[in-house]
């Protein structure tokens, strides 16, 4: 019988296990909602999926450089989710829908 | 079980119950507000990481101009008719759960096949050591990482004009009158 105290710290990896749940969600949300913000919505999660990972990795082996990684990863989430915005605006103002069930036509 | 391991299921659940419904609620508001608890709580976790500068940068850039970004541009849209374009099918829910299941399998599989090697030894850093974070941060930032850094500016500069010329294009080949 191990010591309960022993056993009950906090790992790296849980940590992983946290992140890969969090991933697994965000790309279901992306392979099976049909809105198209509720899909940039699941690369959002898949991406703090990520950077939670990075800034695990950088507290358990003591390296800064998990944390810069960081930084980057946030900035061209939010460029990403701001292009992703205005394709989405773009698509209403010429279809009048969001839901890509109802975009089955390649010709407008 | 001492405290930290408490916090750590506390916000484990959190996170995993609020991204699970941005999954399942039909109505995009919900889904956009349950990424919002998701993202704050993450901000919690970076902070008991001993990452207080990225915690605070998750809840600036994350948890508020994101999340604006994403419920401004919900509100264009007619939600009415997207919550009723949720697809409730029998045969869709299998399948989904089938997806849901094999995508699941496949990334705890290739998690438990990359965690074997490493050996976990928590060093945790001292008082000291955290006060100097930022400044070490900032240090690697505009040193090591400094092309990063400025293409990354070059990025933000061109992603600010194109998402404008995109935004506000009309006419085309696909243009409806």
């Amino acid at each position: 019988m191990p010591d309960i105290s022993q056993t009950a710290a906090v790992t790296l990896n849980h940590y992983l296990a946290l992140s890969a749940i969090v991933f697994t969600i965000g790309m279901l949300c992306v392979l099976l909602r049909r809105n198209l913000i509720v899909m940039l919505m699941g690369i959002e999660l898949m991406l703090n999926a990520v950077n939670l990972t990075f800034v695990a990795f950088a507290h358990y082996s003591s390296d800064i450089s998990g944390q810069i990684m960081v930084f980057f990863v946030m900035t061209v989430a939010a460029a990403e989710a701001g292009v992703g915005l205005a394709l989405a605006v773009s698509i209403f103002k010429r279809f009048k829908e969001v839901n890509i069930k109802f975009l089955e036509h390649l010709k407008g | 079980m001492d405290i930290s391991t408490i916090i750590f299921i506390i916000l484990a659940t959190i996170i995993v119950v609020s991204s699970v419904s941005v999954l399942m609620t039909p109505n995009p508001i919900y889904a956009a507000f349950s990424l919002a608890i998701t993202m704050v709580t993450m901000g919690f976790l970076y902070f008991s990481l001993d990452a207080d500068f990225i915690a605070g940068v998750q809840l600036i850039v994350y948890a508020g101009a994101v999340m604006v970004l994403f419920v401004m541009v919900l509100m264009l849209f007619d939600l009415e008719k997207e919550t009723e374009a949720y697809s409730k099918g029998t045969f869709s829910v299998f399948l989904k759960l089938m997806c849901g299941l094999f995508l699941t399998g496949a990334v705890a599989l290739s998690v438990r096949q990359s965690i074997k090697g490493l050996s976990d030894v928590a060093k945790v850093a001292t008082p000291a050591e955290q006060v100097e974070t930022i400044k070490l941060l900032a240090g690697r930032l505009f040193t090591q990482y400094v092309f990063a850094f400025e293409a990354l500016g070059v990025l933000l500069l061109v992603i600010a004009i194109g998402v404008v010329a995109v935004a506000r294009s009309r006419g085309g080949t696909h243009a409806r009158h």
